[in-house]
């Protein structure tokens, strides 16, 4: 086990690096334009509806991996386990809202 | 071998203090199957929302009814608190439990500002729209699903306080740092399940 030592401001001697607040600003400022995007192409009206659900789902798929990815550690080493159990959660999430939506769309 | 108490004591935390216990990356690696499962519980309640969002009874249409100017401060409140709460993280990983202590404040306050506004939201609609849990089948899904969503912003709220109370009695340690870290995790998702809400429920609501 690894165990380096920190003084009590933090520290100037480390083995490790302590990475900035910067990477999870850029995330934060992409979430918000990923965000804006979807209100926008929803508050501006007379974009095809079919259009539109595109663009919403793909702008919530793209602003979930990033904060998954960066916020919940998720890229870093050593999360393999929790990211099969999260892929087999949403793959059943997913399944049953696919059943939902063909029970009532082509019943 | 210190024991966790005495390290912090001695004001040395390991780096990453939340791994460098195994009953600390038990407690994460737990919580990350926890989560699976609140995947599921999430899509199912989602699944029935896209069923019934249509079957509005007579009752207000989601069209008519969502207004948002006020879905999108909700949003903008619980994005900033998730990034609140990575800053929390970043300050316990540099040893400095005041801000570690201000910045879970600063995500409670948000939290509850969250919470708040989407009190008001279901207030408004009972009261001055007549959208009520037993008005339609879109109704009851949407009661569900948004109000299962805000009882876990409740419970965060609650979790993270006492956590902030418990490190004030007990300092930051290895005991006490997987339980912070697991708690920022949890918040993190809570974000991402309001990420699908506000789009399904609230943007598609409004295109149709």
């Amino acid at each position: 086990m690894t165990t380096d030592q920190h003084s009590p401001e933090g520290g100037i001697k480390h083995r490790h690096r302590h990475e900035g607040p910067q990477r999870h600003i850029v995330v934060f400022i992409f979430s918000i334009v990923l965000t804006l995007i979807a209100f926008a192409a929803v508050a501006a009206g007379g974009v095809n509806a079919t259009f539109a659900v595109i663009i919403l789902l793909v702008m919530a798929v793209l602003q979930v991996i990033l904060q998954m990815g960066f916020w919940m550690h998720l890229k870093d080493k050593g999360h393999l386990l929790p990211i099969i159990f999260m892929l087999g959660g949403f793959f059943i999430a997913g399944t049953c809202i696919v059943m939902s939506l063909y029970w009532v769309w082509w019943d | 071998m210190t024991t966790p108490h005495a390290e912090a004591a001695n004001n040395t935390l390991p780096y990453e203090p939340e791994k460098a216990t195994l009953e600390g990356r038990n407690k994460v690696l737990g919580f990350w199957l926890f989560l699976g499962g609140e995947a599921v519980l999430f899509g199912t309640l989602f699944a029935t929302f896209l069923a019934l969002r249509n079957q509005t009874n007579d009752g207000p249409t989601a069209n008519e009814l969502f207004h948002l100017p006020l879905v999108a401060a909700a949003t903008f409140i619980l994005l900033v608190s998730s990034l609140t709460s990575v800053f929390a993280i970043q300050a316990m990983h540099r040893n400095r439990p005041a801000l570690l202590r201000n910045w879970l404040l600063v995500t409670v306050g948000l939290g509850l500002g969250f919470l708040i506004l989407e009190i008001y939201e279901f207030s408004q609609y009972i009261r001055h729209e007549e959208f009520g849990m037993t008005t339609s089948a879109f109704s009851s899904a949407f009661y569900t699903l948004v109000g299962f969503h805000g009882a876990h912003v409740a419970f965060g709220i609650l979790w993270i306080f006492v956590l902030i109370l418990q490190m004030s009695r007990k300092g930051l340690t290895v005991v006490t740092a997987p339980k912070v870290y697991v708690s920022a995790i949890y918040w993190h998702f809570i974000d991402v399940v309001w990420v699908f809400i506000f789009t399904v429920v609230y943007l598609l609501g409004k295109v149709g």
